[in-house]
């Protein structure tokens, strides 16, 4: 396969003597932490590049190095054999090197064409740039409307604007960061389909940066492994396989079911059936029990008029996990807020324990016993200025005070006891809570919900940038409160994940559950149909 | 004279509609770069001391010159000052555009007031052009077309500033410093540069109206001479949704208010003038309360963009 791409491509043995890009001995530190610890790397013309490392592996410093968002503290970069110091997007897009962003170069209020226009030099065409993207589209099957904005556009579309905003500047050498993450495993394959063509025939060199094994194995030709900014091994993907990829990755053997999860190795039909065993080991709800949250019909829009809950109807019973898929952007983000009273509904009704809960009420879904572990623990989960026991009392400062006035003794007190029970790395109850690492970010917040004694847990996106031995903890922490009778609604964006840990899994689509089945039931194909919001 | 009548009179007036177009080409002045900078992501509230900064140099540039156009590019020029301390200071050094723009407020209006009483200001308005033909339209007539000639440089101030943020390069790349600061840096945008260039486009047309109230309306400079038409300028901004049709439009209701409460005495004797003073105001908080939760502001508005951090 390998050599088939290399004729293909026509550029024949220069190609392979210069490396398109070449990275020797690049570092660069934050801080105390060494993001990018000398590393080498070389991206040939007519091949996808794969980098596959864990969050916090070192991925995306190195990328954004390559496209000048971070200078290098040392080490050099040769393109087409040549030194270069990139200083800024620009400078890069000048030498040929592109980026696929996830999500976050896309203006929302603009349109199609303006948006693919942005960042360019030179006099601005409106006709020229709109044509110019009527023949990427044809060119590369990526067809849309240039008048369209892209604040109503779906994610896939959206991603195609990324891609067509990238290829317009015809770059030599295309970056995709984590591509898959907002869009539907049908998506994702025909990109890579469509891309591996484009590679082979036009000589471009293609790096895939993800966390996942599949899609690494699926669609790279070569694949550099990288471990606490280091690069720990290099291999020709047709010569590895996921537990070879898996044990350099981590650094150990890969065995728990979670961590495979999180690595996206779960076969999501379950052919192993000794694989589901572990999930099954908590009694999902009894289904006939009346639901311990229920939503009924529940519709919201933004004060802009954006349609966020679109009739949405759910139930969850004690002990069980209800898992939400979906592409992301599909109303996830809303239906969290919503459990945590950051939403008013314009019409439908959430009830807890059969009991009306007001949707207009500042907490009161907390105190109607609903903890939430939120989606953006920087922006909702955690005040990063105050100290580790403040946080851990955020919710309800009154039980570590008297008559409002906060009683340190208390506040002390019970924070050891959660810094304990839940082992939360940390200095003491007074450390900051920036001077944590994400995982035990993600601790304290687990530790308040759950201190709470709720009757429902949300975990929305609860593994998020998190390393694999914290989502290991976190979904087993899951799991636990399901097995204790909580009622654990699980959002990810994430399919493994909600596979791996859900009793039933919902599909979400554009504010509402077009579909919903059992886990041992579960058709991937019928599920991804779902989620790209196809009706079945 | 009863409220009804009195108030037809008044807005029958052909001499409301020439204040009122006076008054309107003032706002119109400093809200069309207000417009730009807040279309970039900054709540320039400085435009009230680029107002006072371009009617005291344009004062000062004709006392030494005895020369209109030397006056206008005086004015141009005290504007851009103020909007250079804005700029460098809110978007080069990050600190915060509020404080920048308060301080920056009260500095101006103590220093132009106390330059103006040890300098001997010697001002007049400039020569009236009327536009045949045009200026014989009964009622507005001589209000649009019938004025000191610098009121004209509004035809293209206006057109410019559409030109500017719709049709360039430049523009597309200041909508999108004020709505996705992040993606436009992303994407190549000096967001901070873009930015600063939008205030000091902001400091460029209120500069124009600074030398606008000495040398088409008020023909002399004294300390209060803007009086907080500045922030109405903002809130007509708020007013018109962000976009350039409805500022301009935002302008002419103010206006109107502002003309009236100059007209009104005439027809009511023994309305408190303190009231009729508060009257364009009271318009003012009226409008922003039916509009300004209508409309969508740029999504970055008011917010500091730092390179790196999210």
């Amino acid at each position: 396969m390998n050599a088939d791409h290399s004729e293909l491509t026509g550029v024949g043995a220069d190609a392979a003597s210069t490396p398109a890009v070449e990275l020797r001995g690049v570092t660069k530190r934050f801080g105390a932490v060494t993001a990018c610890d000398s590393v080498d790397l070389v991206l040939q013309r007519g091949k996808i590049h794969g980098i596959l490392g864990e969050n916090g592996a070192g991925k995306s410093t190195l990328m954004k190095i390559l496209i000048g968002l971070v200078l290098p503290d040392e080490g050099s970069i040769h393109v087409d054999g040549q030194a270069h110091q990139i200083h800024d997007p620009l400078a890069a897009s000048k030498l040929g090197i592109g980026m696929v962003h996830q999500h976050f170069s896309l203006v929302d209020a603009l349109t199609v064409w303006e948006n693919v226009a942005l960042g360019e030099a030179g006099r601005l065409d409106p006709q020229a740039v709109q044509h110019r993207i009527g023949e990427i589209g044809e060119h590369y099957g990526l067809t849309i409307d240039p008048m369209a904005r892209v604040g109503d556009l779906t994610a896939g579309l959206r991603q195609r604007v990324e891609i067509i905003k990238c290829l317009r500047r015809d770059p030599s050498i295309v970056i995709f960061d984590e591509p898959t993450s907002v869009l539907t495993p049908e998506e994702s394959m025909t990109l890579f389909a469509s891309f591996r063509d484009v590679v082979a025939a036009e000589g471009r060199a293609v790096v895939l940066v993800s966390h996942k094994l599949d899609e690494v194995i699926a669609a790279t030709d070569e694949v550099t492994i990288m471990r606490q900014g280091k690069v720990v091994d290099e291999m020709i993907t047709a010569d590895a396989d996921a537990p070879t990829l898996a044990r350099a990755m981590v650094g150990r053997d890969v065995s728990l079911r979670g961590e495979r999860a999180a690595f996206g190795l779960v076969n999501a039909a379950a052919a192993d059936p000794a694989d589901v065993g572990t999930s099954d080991d908590s009694t999902p709800g009894d289904p006939s029990s009346p639901a311990v949250l229920s939503i009924r019909e529940a519709s919201a829009r933004s004060p802009q008029g954006i349609t966020l809950l679109d009739g949405l109807s759910l139930d969850v019973h004690a002990g069980e996990i209800l898992g939400i898929a979906g592409v992301e952007g599909n109303g996830q983000r809303p239906l969290g807020d919503l459990l945590s009273s950051l939403v008013t509904l314009s019409s439908g009704e959430v009830r807890v324990s059969g009991e009306i809960v007001s949707t207009k009420t500042p907490g009161a879904m907390a105190s109607a016993g609903i903890g939430v572990i939120p989606e953006d623990r920087h922006d909702s989960g955690v005040v990063l200025d105050m100290t580790v026991a403040e946080n851990l009392v955020l919710i309800d400062p009154a039980r570590a005070a008297n008559r409002g006035v906060l009683d340190r003794t208390r506040l002390v007190e019970s924070a050891e006891q959660l810094i304990a029970e839940f082992d939360i790395q940390c200095a003491g109850p007074d450390a900051p809570m920036w001077s944590l690492s994400g995982g035990n970010q993600q601790r304290v917040v687990l530790a308040r919900e759950l201190s709470y004694e709720p009757k429902v847990l949300v975990g929305a996106q609860p593994t998020r940038g998190l390393d694999v031995g914290a989502i290991e903890y976190m979904t087993s922490r899951l799991r636990d409160a399901a097995s204790d009778g909580v009622a654990v609604l699980l959002i990810s964006s994430e399919l493994e994940e909600v596979l791996d840990l859900a009793d039933r899994v919902a599909v979400m689509f554009r504010g509402r559950i077009v579909g919903e089945m059992a886990r041992d039931a579960v058709d991937v194909e019928q599920l991804s149909l779902l989620m790209g919001g196809a009706a079945v | 004279m009863d409220l009804v009548s009195g108030l037809f009179e008044a807005i029958t007036a052909s001499s409301t509609y020439v204040n009122a177009a006076l008054f309107a080409g003032l706002l119109i002045f400093a809200a069309s770069g207000e417009w730009i900078a807040e279309r970039s992501g900054t709540i320039n509230i400085s435009v009230e001391a680029m107002l006072l900064a371009g009617a005291f140099t344009s004062a000062a540039g004709y006392t030494a010159t005895d020369s209109f156009p030397v006056g206008i590019i005086c004015g141009v020029l005290g504007g851009m000052v103020v909007a250079g301390v804005q700029a460098e200071m809110s978007h080069r050094l990050t600190a915060d555009q509020f404080v920048v723009g308060l301080t920056l407020n009260i500095l101006i209006l103590g220093l132009a007031g106390f330059l103006a009483r040890v300098v001997d200001l010697t001002t007049k308005t400039a020569p009236r052009w009327t536009i045949p033909g045009l200026s014989r339209i009964p009622l507005f007539g001589d209000a649009l077309f019938g004025h000191p000639w610098p009121f004209f440089l509004l035809f293209l101030v206006v057109p410019l500033a559409w030109w500017l943020v719709f049709r360039t390069r430049w523009g597309l790349e200041v909508r999108a410093s004020g709505e996705d600061p992040q993606a436009g840096d992303v994407s190549g945008i000096d967001v901070n540069k873009r930015r600063r260039q939008a205030i000091y486009f902001a400091g460029f047309t209120a500069g124009l109206g600074g030398a606008f109230l000495i040398f088409v309306q008020v023909g002399r400079f004294d300390e209060g001479v803007v009086s907080g038409r500045g922030f109405i300028a903002i809130a007509a901004v708020i007013f018109g949704g962000w976009t350039l049709r409805g500022t301009i439009a935002g302008c002419f209701v103010f206006a109107l208010a502002l003309a009236l409460r100059l007209q009104l005495p005439n027809y009511y004797e023994g309305v408190p003038t303190e009231l009729l003073q508060a009257f364009p105001f009271l318009v003012t908080i009226f409008g922003m309360a039916l509009f300004a939760h209508r409309v969508r502001a740029p999504a970055a508005l008011a917010r500091p963009f730092v390179r790196g951090l999210k």
